[in-house]
């Protein structure tokens, strides 16, 4: 088993236009997403990320800090969600239904690299 | 990690959410914040909510749901009107913004109110009545209870409308000017406003679920939504101070109404006729609060039309199978209702009644008459009524003729399938 970075790419314009009963309704299926992870034992943790674009630091010599990246792209880097899965493909399968994808979201799948075991 | 491993699920699962949590706390907020910003700035409080809810949207997918959700959203949306306050430096009345700032600074904080439920009923309510003013034309009454009380958006009217989404919005912009440019505030009408604002109220409200209850299509659960959000507007009138022996009235009537949606379409989608329902299938907890409602509206001395097809709606109700329904105490009320509200479409039902308890001849005398009203001309159920009662007395031929006519007028897909049956049924090709 590995650990899998999930991490959910998504453009918030495309949800203006929701009503209510649908932000419930994508609401629960996250909800329910996030439960079912939970249930199977793969779900190591997740979080949202603020707002804003972040800051980025850029070290040579001196530290220079700038903003972040996404300020001028329309997809955001909404939050992460940190799992268990034996492969990329296992990883894969386990996000395939996640409901980031819906409304246009795309989820970029990264493995932690385990550590190397000292000899 | 180990801050972020709660894996054990604390949090409140989906199935704590009540259906429309969102869309019913919406019309909460929006009418909790249009007190506070004032009626010229309904906009912004539209767009506040919204911003509230798409945090929760966002905030909970990665949390989970949070213990109190209703007292999350609120705050969120009252941060977040306070901070357009600021940002936007908006030329809100003083006291408007005294108070929102004494609430964003109170020390009772607002999802710890034990009074918050209440309040936010009176806020509806003055909303409810807001948007009933009579300066605004009726549609735009309806339309613009159901947007800001009701949660609906612009899409889900113009669905349950059978509208385009344009039309809506073009009536929706123009009551939210008119609000503005006639100073219409938002507050509890006194003196002889009271009455005259709750006689439209009710009206709207009759409309709203008129609307959802007729032409269903069986398909589109939005007209279902009407309906129910209907009832809730009707039981929050009720409920309150202003509740009137006819709100009561119309409440019975359309929880008993709504107690029948279950049974009207079968599971083929076909329209099922009151006298074929099944009425095991009807929804017993709207039943019970159609009596509920209908023994409470006759505390008082009034009798409105609203009780007497209250009454009528109660009959049905409390026929346990349609062939013994008491068609001589119902025709008996067609009749009160005939002074009270003699319009044609109720004279049409009446003859439906008279039928029952004198027979299909004497039906179609009855009918007659009606033949030359105008209003009627255009109306599917004058040839279909007449074309039922041709074909229990055995003309099949004019019954036909009548289906035929009846299917020339305009009418929703199910009912238009029915009279065709109906057609078939005379041995005659459409």
């Amino acid at each position: 088993m590995a650990k899998y970075l999930l991490l959910l790419y998504n453009d918030p314009a495309g949800w203006k236009a929701l009503s209510p009963d649908q932000v419930q309704k994508a609401l629960e299926k996250f909800v329910a997403w996030r439960q079912k992870i939970i249930n199977q034992g793969i779900y190591l943790g997740s979080n949202k990320l603020a707002e804003d674009a972040g800051k980025v630091l850029r070290g040579f010599g001196q530290v220079r800090v700038t903003d972040g990246p996404y300020s001028e792209t329309k997809e955001v880097l909404g939050g992460y969600f940190m799992i268990e899965a034996t492969d990329y493909n296992d990883a894969i399968n386990k996000t395939r239904d996640c409901p980031g994808l819906e409304f246009g979201g795309t989820i970029e799948v990264r493995q932690v690299d385990p550590m190397v075991p000292s000899a | 990690m180990n801050s972020e491993g709660n894996a054990s699920g604390s949090t409140i699962p989906a199935s704590e959410m009540v259906d429309h949590l969102f869309r019913n706390r919406s019309g909460q907020m929006v009418s909790y914040l249009t007190r506070m910003l004032g009626p010229e700035h309904l906009d912004l409080a539209e767009e506040v909510v919204q911003e509230a809810l798409l945090k929760a949207l966002q905030n909970w997918s990665y949390h989970g749901i949070p213990e109190n959700p209703a007292g999350w959203l609120f705050r969120v949306a009252r941060n977040a009107a306070l901070d357009a306050i600021r940002h936007r430096s908006l030329t809100i009345e003083k006291e408007a913004q005294v108070e929102a700032e004494y609430l964003g600074r109170g020390s009772t904080r607002i999802d710890e109110d034990p009074r918050l439920e209440e309040r936010l009923r009176d806020d509806e309510l003055r909303m409810v009545l807001m948007c009933c003013h009579p300066v605004l034309s009726s549609d735009a009454r309806v339309a613009l209870s159901l947007k800001t009380v009701g949660g609906f958006n612009v899409r889900e009217i113009a669905r349950a409308f059978l509208t385009e989404e344009a039309t809506i919005s073009q009536r929706l912009v123009r009551a939210k000017r008119q609000i503005r440019d006639l100073n219409i505030k938002f507050e509890m009408p006194v003196g002889v406003d009271l009455p005259a604002r709750l006689t439209s109220a009710l009206e709207v409200i009759y409309l709203m679920f008129n609307e959802g209850y007729a032409a269903q299509s069986g398909e589109d659960l939005v007209r279902d939504d009407l309906c129910m959000e209907a009832l809730r507007l009707g039981r929050l009138l009720a409920d309150s101070s202003v509740g009137t022996p006819a709100i009561q009235a119309l409440v019975a009537l359309m929880a008993f109404q709504a107690a029948r949606l279950p049974a009207r379409v079968d599971a083929a989608g076909e329209l099922v006729l009151l006298e074929d329902q099944d009425h095991k299938l009807w929804d017993q907890r709207l039943v019970a609060m159609g009596f509920q409602y209908f023994s409470r509206c006759s505390e008082g001395n009034e009798i409105s039309q609203y009780h007497i097809q209250a009454a009528i709606a109660a009959t049905h109700a409390g026929t346990s199978d349609s062939k013994n329904t008491d068609w001589k105490m119902i025709l008996d009320l067609y009749d009160q209702l005939m002074v009270l509200n003699p319009s044609p479409i109720v004279a049409l039902n009446r003859v439906v009644a008279l039928a029952q308890v004198q027979g299909s001849l004497a039906g179609l005398e009855a009918l007659h008459p009606l033949g030359n009203e105008p209003f009627l001309k255009r109306y599917y159920l004058l040839p279909a009524v007449r074309g039922q009662l041709l074909l229990d007395l055995g003309d099949r031929t004019s019954a036909a003729q009548n289906f035929r006519n009846a299917l020339h007028q305009s009418c929703s897909e199910p009912e238009r399938r029915l009279l065709q049956r109906r057609l078939a049924e005379c041995g005659a090709d459409s």
